[in-house]
């Protein structure tokens, strides 16, 4: 009983915070100082292309109308919620109508999708693994080195090191792409190795500068967990050190580790801007940086909310699973 | 979104780093082609492709090529290699040039009717023949889509089109129409009205059609792309002869242009370092340094100083809301002006790499003929109300002898020949007349600080461009300085395109770093100058389509009535521009400052005979409709 509460509990906070979330989405950027009507006109005439004034006026009736800016806010927003409830529909981009967002969405996802979750993954096992060997054994000089090591990467700038990492590897020694160009059929090994040789420097950069956090943090839990009552417990009844650190350390320094972790993923629908601009990336943050400076309204609170409905579920799924990984929930 | 700052901007720092880090690999022998064997990463022989940097980077739709469709980006070849306007420009001459058209209109008397002959011989590059069916279609199509942008805006301008000929059309205006070509033709950047073949576009729903693949009438028909967008492959047609281009110019020696994208300042320069890419489009002074400095295949307009292209179209300055006070006044406007030290603006903004500009017309090569040097008697004899003459014809001597004093190289010694580089002057700085004026308005120097004359502290907030348009950026912060240093304190606001067009359009600033319609390449000047006319000004709040800066001045509203009554080859257009232009003077509703360097490099290693300025065949601009013309015009380095 107590379980169900808890699970029901947590499914109307999940539902409550996705309205307030899509609600809050569709109200900012309209308080904001862009009018995606005068971007668009802007466009064409920082472009050059001659229309006389009387023209102009012409077009930009035809583009309030064209892109659903003509009623009320609340008439606008009446219609945001059908067109989100009734058919998960953003609209057409504004900045590149009449492509539908979700289009752009379903195009760019992938990418990020496939950049971020190999990096997060890759830095996260390994900054574990690393850093719980240190915290462990804090002064072997294997522990010293990689702890040096993370604390060396991680305060590096990530503008510097990606540049750094684009100079060398791409400039200096032509070993890796300067911007992406992907060849090859669909599903074809053509393709697959094309991408994974395009986003291998954008991947690396990402797991230089996550993976040391990840160790640094490790390293603190793991450092306090084996000073804590249960673990001397477990030394003074003669257990073997891999067992204290597979059954004891472990579980424990993991937990708010997973907790992150999901978030980590959760927020890879933000995409990763700066690597995105910084390698040309065609993931999902350059489309969020395109509709902030475009005021494309329909784009942004289609990858906005993309993003918060991901984080919203992925905490949502952390609470539910929670119960599994520690009896201290199961049992309150 | 805005942010207030009011330090210099990141990409000098940024640029200092790159050069630092490139530095150190001097060493690397990238630049050395492999002429033979050496592919494109898109397969094609590097030696046969030209490789051109995309203007507006990726193209997050790369499947839609519907020129007509609102947010559909065309300038990834399509519109430079691959489309045709009836007129286009020839940027060297500063005339337009019939393209599609086998000659420039035929007006009736009074510039309503016109016989538009169309050029023979033209087929698109499915093989189909161009005539004035795809004209016509082209126009019933445009008129009967309201769901297009441009229909409205086509209508109110053209009342019909119809067919004479298989090769000739009539076509008929609302209103007396004295520069149809301009209407229908390019004169900066290109032109919203394109022909479309009409045995594709028949029985489409041109809303929805995405033109992919499209039928092209130019000497380069659709290869192939990037599903993510960030290259699109042209290659030459078989059948060229039976294109514009073909006929106008002859044979393009590139089998392939590759457009693509590298993203980001820093990425563009490493690929034109390694030859990765033949022509940028903007870049920073310091990036062409850089690039210089790795690369001695690269070159900017001019091999020396000042580098850059000094015939952008468009000027820049700093504009005024003219309708909110105390900007409404044009002696405050004059003050302003008469406390800012240019050659320091100069200096601060791209080191000098710029001419200056008192009219409210660019300082081109064709127009310093036809306005600059001609008005230059009129400038030095001006004088304000109070019979003080602000014009300073020694700017360039000066800022000359200031560069050569810094260890500039290559700067003349002739003070014309200074003058022509850097302009025929500018206005003095003169604070101690800055200081008269304001006074005379009702402002009070209190210890220091400047009041308004209702008593409120004056300070400035310049509205600038933020990391786009990177001149008007920084001039925005020179400039401050400038009026910091004079006693008013002025602090820049950078704005993102969106919001800072917003802004401009409604009238929500005071003091902007803007170009608004202080451009113009050919000697009539009635394309944007139009937009000064009091008839344009609309409430702040209220979006206006041109006049932004709110100005109403009857007697300049009179001579542009003057203006719209002529055409373009009227012998009275020059004098009526003339007039324009002192009116613009006289009440200064913006402080037109410099025209636009641009700092667009080529590298010969792969391709040569690129315009330059000792190669005035056009202008750099490799994102116009025109940029065909010159990409028939190069040759392979290799063949030398």
């Amino acid at each position: 009983m107590h379980l169900l509460r808890y699970i029901a509990g947590r499914l109307v906070v999940y539902a409550l915070v996705i309205v307030f979330a899509l609600t809050v989405l569709f109200f900012v950027p309209r308080l904001g100082p862009t009018d995606p009507v005068e971007a668009m006109l802007a466009k064409v005439a920082s472009q050059g292309a001659y229309m006389d004034p009387a023209q102009v006026d012409k077009l930009r009736q035809s583009l309030i109308d064209t892109f659903g800016l003509g009623g009320s806010l609340w008439e606008q927003y009446g219609a945001f919620v059908n067109r989100i409830i009734f058919s998960a529909d953003f609209g057409p981009s504004l900045s590149m109508y009449p492509t539908p967002v979700m289009e752009l969405i379903w195009n760019a996802l992938p990418w990020t999708f496939g950049l971020l979750l190999s990096s997060t993954l890759i830095a996260w096992v390994l900054g574990n693994f690393v850093g719980l060997l240190s915290g462990w054994r804090p002064n072997s000089n294997s522990s010293r080195v990689m702890e040096g090591i993370a604390i060396c990467l991680y305060p590096i700038p990530y503008y510097i090191l990606a540049l750094v990492l684009s100079i060398l590897f791409s400039y200096v020694w032509k070993i890796f792409p300067l911007t992406t160009t992907i060849r090859g059929a669909p599903w074809s090994w053509e393709l697959v190795s094309s991408i994974v040789w395009n986003s291998f420097l954008p991947a690396m950069s990402i797991v230089i500068v996550v993976f040391g956090w990840w160790v640094i943090s490790v390293k603190a839990q793991t450092t306090a967990l084996k000073e804590e009552e249960f673990a001397r417990y477990a030394r003074l009844k003669g257990l073997s050190d891999g067992r204290i650190l597979t059954r004891y350390i472990l579980p424990n320094a993991l937990l708010p580790q997973i907790t992150f972790l999901a978030l980590q993923i959760g927020l890879m629908f933000n995409g990763s801007l700066i690597t995105e601009i910084l390698f040309d990336y065609p993931g999902l943050g350059l489309l969020i940086y395109t509709a902030v400076l475009q005021g494309d309204f329909n784009l942004l609170m289609g990858t906005i909310s993309l993003s918060v409905i991901a984080v919203a579920t992925a905490t949502m799924i952390i609470d539910l699973i929670y119960p599994l990984l520690d009896p201290r929930i199961r049992h309150r | 979104m805005s942010l207030i700052q009011t330090h210099r901007p990141k990409r000098t720092l940024m640029a200092v780093g790159l050069a630092i880090l490139m530095g150190g690999t001097a060493f690397s022998g990238a630049v050395a082609p492999a002429w033979a064997q050496e592919m494109t990463d898109v397969g094609t022989p590097r030696a046969e492709t030209l490789i051109v940097d995309m203007l507006n980077a990726r193209v997050g739709n790369p499947t839609n090529m519907n020129m007509y469709q609102q947010g559909v980006t065309t300038n990834h070849g399509y519109h430079q290699m691959a489309g045709a306007l009836l007129y286009d420009i020839d940027t060297a001459k500063g005339s337009q040039i019939p393209d599609l058209a086998a000659e420039m209109p035929i007006p009736n008397a009074d510039f309503t009717v016109f016989t538009v002959p169309l050029r023979q011989g033209l087929t698109w590059s499915d093989g189909e023949a161009f005539t004035a069916d795809d004209v016509i279609f082209t126009d019933q199509m445009l008129r009967n889509t309201p769901a297009l942008g441009y229909s409205a805006a086509y209508a109110a301008q053209i009342a019909s089109m119809t067919k004479v000929d298989d090769h000739t059309v009539e076509i008929t205006t609302t209103k007396p129409t004295p520069r149809l070509s301009i209407v229908l033709g390019s004169v900066i950047y290109g032109n919203p009205f394109h022909v479309v073949p009409q045995h594709v576009w028949e029985g489409q729903d041109p809303a929805t059609f995405p033109n992919f693949p499209p039928v092209s009438i130019s000497a380069y028909k659709y290869k192939d792309h990037d599903p993510n967008g960030t290259w699109f492959l042209w290659e030459k047609r078989e059948d060229w002869q039976n294109s514009d281009v073909g006929q106008i110019v002859g044979e393009p020696k590139p089998q392939y242009v590759l457009f693509r994208s590298y993203g980001t300042e820093e990425r563009r320069v490493l690929a034109m370092a390694s030859n990765e890419i033949d022509i940028l489009t903007d870049i920073s002074p310091e990036s062409l340094d850089i690039l210089r400095n790795q690369n001695d295949k690269v070159r900017g307009w001019f091999t020396d100083f000042p580098y850059a292209n000094l015939d952008d179209p468009c000027e820049r300055g700093m504009h005024f809301n003219t309708s909110k006070a105390p900007y409404d006044d044009a002696r405050t406007r004059w003050a302003l002006a008469l406390a800012i030290n240019a050659e320091q603006a100069s200096i601060a903004t791209f080191s000098g790499m710029m001419r200056a500009s008192p009219l409210a017309m660019p300082p081109t090569t064709v127009l310093m003929d036809t306005y600059h040097q001609p008005m230059a008697q009129w400038l030095s004899e001006f004088a304000l109300e109070d019979g003080y003459k602000p014009f300073d014809p020694d700017y360039a001597v000066r800022l000359g002898e200031r560069l050569r004093s810094e260890g500039v190289e290559n700067i003349p010694e002739d003070p014309e020949a200074l003058r022509e580089l850097l302009g025929v002057g500018w206005w003095k700085h003169d604070p101690a007349q800055a200081t008269k004026l304001l006074l005379d308005v009702g402002f009070t120097n209190d210890g220091g600080v400047w009041k308004k004359p209702d008593g409120t502290p004056f300070t400035i907030n310049i509205l600038a461009p933020a990391d786009f348009e990177v001149q008007s950026q920084r001039l925005a912060f020179a400039v401050a300085n400038e009026w910091t240093q004079f006693g008013i304190p002025a602090q820049v606001q950078q704005m993102q395109a969106g919001a800072f067009f917003t802004a401009e359009n409604t009238g929500d600033y005071e003091v902007g770093s803007y170009w608004g319609m202080s451009c113009g390449i050919v000697p009539d000047p009635f394309v944007r100058m139009e937009g000064w006319h009091k008839d344009y000004v609309r409430e702040n709040g209220t979006p206006a389509s041109s006049n932004q800066g709110r100005y109403v001045d009857d007697e300049l509203s009179a001579l542009i009535d003057k203006l719209r009554t002529i055409p373009a080859d009227d012998p009275q257009i020059v004098p009526l521009g003339t007039d324009i232009l002192k009116e613009l003077v006289e009440g200064l509703p913006a402080i037109e400052m410099f025209g636009t360097s641009k700092f667009v490099p080529v590298n010969e290693t792969y391709w040569t005979n690129y315009p330059s300025a000792d190669n005035y065949y056009e202008g750099p601009w490799w994102w116009w409709s025109n940029f065909k013309f010159i990409a028939a015009k190069l040759e392979p380095a290799a063949a030398q």
